[in-house]
């Protein structure tokens, strides 16, 4: 394929709607830090340059090839996961690992390795097993093995996005609907159990949520302060960095977990709007990619990024506006943090792939 | 056919994507009507409490409440103590001002990183304390340089100090600062991390009562963050204060007598105890716990002093006057941050100076256990008074010979000359007729094999065996001969100082099931304890033989009864063998207790009361290793209670 024909088939919409997201991130940042590119925002924007040519460069990979790295790429994942685990056998929450100088947190590259190796498994099965549940066991196990071991770490946020990442790739590979709803159901019996399992400061930031001025001071305190700081933005917000919330450090965290507060602190209600918009728009796009390409795996690794990414988006919203629990969720492409970032962008660069080598051949019927 | 089946597989992800797209903008509309909620229907609302948001709350911490004696004097306190903490918000760069502050005050790693996380949470004009425990000389240092440490300020805060040193540790027990664990348990605990808890001892068992409530304050501040003004918002509740029954002017002679033994004193000055002292394991361990106390034992070598136990306590209220274990070590030291050298000493210590053994030490408790094998027998009319046996150096049983103490033996014994002598034969037999059964009832009603509840944590409960113990625990089932070792205290017997300090309360007493107490009621009511249901004949003809140990022609202690003017004693002697003498060492005679190695020679052990007549006292004493319970066990518990009636009188 000459370069110019792959060049062409890139998805360049999805690259301008995550730049835009990456613009709102570094100004954001740029304001938390009181009007400076130091220490957030300058890398910020470094990193997402490196993100665009890590897109472009994954488009000119074949897309055959990254099906068959799906299963290697889970098993250096998952050992990945184990090796935080044993480096961190100390007490307390561990979550990044160090590779020659470098740090980072596996539990991030996991979420897109977990889609991938489902993708892979489904597209492998003919298509008369998956109308019997037996097929969907093996598919179970591989959202909860990485689903325990960052949960253990422990990162319920994180966690949790995996898993649903997982199931929404189950789902989307044709789960029939008898076994959705007895799920959903099972889920909810399941809660007593699961919250056995939490750890006191988690299950401290539930009973907070639950109700959040029962300890301002404590868990309570974060929840509180951003509420202040998006509802006193109103409509149109205080002004770039005007924001009185963040600029006097009321509000902890924001340049990563609380940064849609700050958003809206300054921006109000149009700002924090549009930003929603552009995520609807982005994980729509990327849908949409999974109806123009040719195989299994290709689709439902698509559907899967674009859940993901709306997931994202969805748990940090829902989180900051009061409306989940504080689970320690970043707001992709916005918050500082540099492994969310660049997993996003090697999942964009997969779509990316997707789209320029996995294409019906013209004439062929679209189904 | 598979065409058209992977059609209809597409045709099923296509819908399903479909429905996940509707799903996506539905969830997002309930994002943005949970935006227009906040930011445009209530922004009035949170307009104004950001206007308001201008104050901070800070927890005030409660002030710990003391341990008095009984006669008031301080066991453990408060001092003040320096703070140095930060505020973010005067700070540039925090883990610059954080190596800064570590060339001048002790800072670890772990701490350094403990504050930046504390210092990227939470607003930034809180302070964050770094330490709490500075030196004069670390603050005299901090004053001189502190102009060029933006952010960084003192302030002042309480810390636990026990004035008594060593004398009490393991009464009081003491505090260190609260462990992740504690925190996990109960969360309140992180709003003052901070805080010092209780670890063991009566400051672990009373935590709740002592700890009191933390405060708050509310700090009101300019749109900079700066305070304007405090205005308090819930006072700080303080611990109560609590009066134990210890008396410590009793505790430190008590301590004084037991430590020294029949042991004698040296100068520390020699050059051959200095040299002793390099070479000796045991003595560099013991000087390394700060106590500068080295002794000579019989065969004029250098010891460290005595390590065991003894307990005084009040017959009648149950009341511990004195709760002594040896080795101690200095509860000062956990407060503020154990140092890894000190935690280590303790820790390898050959004779274990953090066990209470008083509560946790389970001793066999050989001959006073005598007592409750005679009671069983007399009210199960095995014997009488006047039954007797012949004591002729052993018993055969079956295959087996059991030996009395006295190689020749004792002759004709009845109950009361077979205490006074301490005849291991005439136990031998009634306890045979008696049986485990019955010995074991007895032995749970004076307060043996069970945990007597005293308000210290660890309380060991010692073992008294039966049928059902030996099935459940060894698997096998009980034979008569193990009936015979029992019947002097040894083989699976174990009972710890206080429970033999309890059983020897309810024998002088007489009438009530007296159990131990550390804690002074406030209001001053006595405590009712259940009847003990002992016929007293019984118990007289025991209390009889026990007066006899002291002054009979042959009494075990006769050399050590308390002088008639403070109204006589009564008491067991009990000497404990820690390693089984085989058939072969028997027959080539015995090593002789002081010639063996320290770890093997026998305990030594009394139990007793004062005085006869109206008796109030009971106290049990085990020197470890420290031979025969009549010449080493005995003088010091007559010592003791000699000094526990001077006090009390």
């Amino acid at each position: 394929m000459s370069v110019f024909k792959v060049l062409f088939r890139i998805p360049w919409h999805i690259l301008l709607l995550a730049a835009i997201l990456v613009l709102v991130g570094s100004l954001a940042l740029y304001s938390a830090s009181q009007g400076s590119w130091q220490p957030w925002a300058g890398r910020h924007s470094v990193r997402a340059v490196v993100g665009f040519t890590l897109v472009i460069g994954i488009a000119f990979i074949d897309f055959n090839f990254i099906k068959k790295l799906s299963y290697p790429i889970f098993f250096i994942a998952i050992l990945g996961l184990i090796a935080v685990m044993i480096s961190g056998s100390g007490q307390g929450v561990t979550r990044w690992i160090s590779i020659g100088g470098i740090t980072f947190q596996p539990s991030e590259p996991t979420k897109i390795a977990v889609i991938l190796a489902l993708a892979n498994y489904f597209s492998g099965q003919p298509h008369d097993r998956l109308r019997s549940i037996v097929w969907y066991i093996p598919a179970l196990f591989i959202v909860a093995i990485p689903f325990a071991l960052v949960l253990i770490q422990p990162d319920l946020g994180t966690a949790l996005m995996l898993f649903f990442g997982g199931i929404v790739v189950i789902f989307a590979a044709g789960l029939p609907w008898r076994y959705v709803l007895g799920a959903v159901v099972m889920a909810i019996a399941a809660i007593p159990v699961f919250w056995l399992q939490l750890h006191a400061y988690q299950k401290a930031r539930i009973m907070t949520f639950l109700s959040p001025e029962s300890d301002i001071l404590g868990a309570g305190y974060q929840i509180s302060q951003s509420k202040i700081a998006l509802g006193s933005g109103g409509l149109f917000g205080k002004g770039f960095l005007m924001g009185s919330q963040s600029q006097l450090n009321y509000l902890p965290e924001k340049q990563t977990d609380f940064v849609f507060t700050m958003i809206g602190e300054e921006f109000g209600f149009a700002g924090n709007g549009f930003i929603l918009l552009v995520y609807l728009l982005l994980s729509i796009s990327i849908l949409r990619i999974s109806f123009r390409v040719k195989s299994r795996f290709a689709q439902l690794t698509c559907i899967g990024i674009a859940m993901t990414v709306f997931f994202y988006m969805f748990v940090n919203v829902a989180m900051v506006t009061g409306l989940m629990p504080v689970v320690g969720a970043p707001l992709p492409l916005i918050s500082y943090g540099g492994t969310s970032m660049l997993t996003l962008f090697i999942s964009f660069g997969i779509v990316a792939s997707a789209n320029v080598h996995d294409r019906h051949s013209p004439g062929e019927k679209n189904y | 056919m598979e065409r058209t089946k992977t059609k209809d597989l597409r045709r099923t992800m296509s819908r399903r994507a479909l429905f996940l797209s509707g799903g996506s903008i539905l969830f997002t509309s309930f994002l943005v009507s949970r935006l227009y909620q906040l930011q445009v229907a209530q922004n009035s609302r949170y307009s104004r409490l950001s206007d308001r948001n201008q104050y901070d709350i800070k927890i005030v911490p409660p002030v710990r409440g003391r341990l008095f004696d009984i006669k008031n004097r301080l066991l453990a306190g408060n001092a003040e103590s320096f703070l140095l903490y930060l505020t973010p918000l005067y700070v540039d760069d925090v883990q610059k001002t954080l190596i800064d502050l570590a060339k001048i005050v002790n800072l670890s790693r772990d701490l350094q990183r403990d504050v930046i996380v504390a210092a990227r949470k939470g607003p930034s004009f809180r302070h964050i304390i770094i330490r709490d425990d500075l030196s004069q000389r670390e603050l005299a240092r901090l004053a001189v340089r502190s102009p060029l440490l933006n952010g960084v300020s003192f302030g002042k805060s309480l810390r636990r100090i026990y004035p008594q040193g060593s004398l009490a540790c393991h009464i009081t027990g003491y505090v260190s600062p609260i462990t992740a664990n504690e925190i996990d348990q109960n969360p309140v605990l992180a709003k003052t991390p901070y805080l010092a808890t209780g670890k063991v001892g009566v400051e672990l068992a009373q935590e709740e009562k002592l700890r009191g409530m933390s405060g708050r304050e509310r700090i009101e501040v300019n749109a900079l963050g700066h305070p304007i003004q405090v205005l308090r918002d819930t006072d700080a509740r303080s611990g109560e204060d609590l009066r134990l029954s210890i008396d410590i002017s009793i505790q430190v002679q008590a301590v004084e007598i037991l430590r020294r033994g029949n042991l004698k004193s040296v100068n520390l000055g020699t050059s051959e105890v200095q040299s002793a002292l390099s070479k000796d394991d045991d003595l560099k361990a013991h000087i390394a716990l700060g106590d500068d106390l080295i002794l000579r034992d019989a065969k004029d070598r250098l010891v460290p002093p005595e390590s065991g136990a003894a307990v005084v306590m009040d017959i009648q209220t149950g009341e511990i006057i004195s709760l002594v274990s040896l080795p101690m070590f200095d509860p000062n030291l956990f407060t503020g941050k154990l140092l890894t050298r000190d935690w280590k000493r303790l820790n390898m210590h050959p004779r274990k100076p953090l066990l209470n053994r008083v509560i946790s030490g389970q001793y066999a408790p050989g001959s006073t256990f005598k007592m409750v094998v005679g009671l069983a027998a007399l009210e199960a009319g095995v014997i009488n008074k006047n039954t007797t046996f012949n004591c002729s150096g052993d018993m055969e049983l079956g295959n087996a010979t059991f030996h009395c103490w006295r190689k020749g033996g004792h002759g004709m014994m009845n109950i009361i000359t077979a205490l006074e002598q301490s005849c291991d034969v005439f136990f031998y037999e009634i306890s045979l007729k008696t049986g485990i059964r019955k010995i074991k009832d007895m032995a749970h009603r004076l307060g043996l094999g069970d945990v007597t509840g005293i308000d210290l944590f660890g309380e060991k409960s010692g073992i008294i065996p039966s049928h059902e113990w030996k099935l459940a625990n060894q698997g096998s089932v009980w034979t008569p001969g193990e009936t015979v070792v029992s019947s002097i205290g040894q083989g699976y017997v174990l009972a710890t100082p206080l429970q033999l300090a309890v059983m020897t309360a309810r024998l002088s007493n007489g009438k009530s099931a007296v159990s131990p107490s550390l804690i002074k009621p406030q209001n001053g009511q006595q405590i009712l304890f259940p009847p003990l249901n002992i016929e007293p004949e019984a118990l007289s003809i025991i209390q009889e033989g026990m007066q006899r140990v002291m002054t009979g022609g042959l009494g075990t202690a006769r050399k050590y009864n308390l002088a008639k003017s403070f109204g006589g004693m009564a008491g067991k002697t009990g000497t404990v063998q820690v390693k089984r003498i085989t058939k072969a060492q028997r027959e080539k005679g015995i090593v002789k207790n002081i010639d063996r190695p320290w770890a093997e020679r026998d305990h030594a052990l009394f139990v007793g009361y004062a005085p006869i007549i109206k008796p109030r006292f009971a106290i049990s004493v085990i020197v470890e290793h420290g031979g025969s319970g009549s010449s080493t066990a005995a003088p010091i518990a007559r010592d003791i209670l000699i000094k526990t009636m001077q006090a009390k009188s």
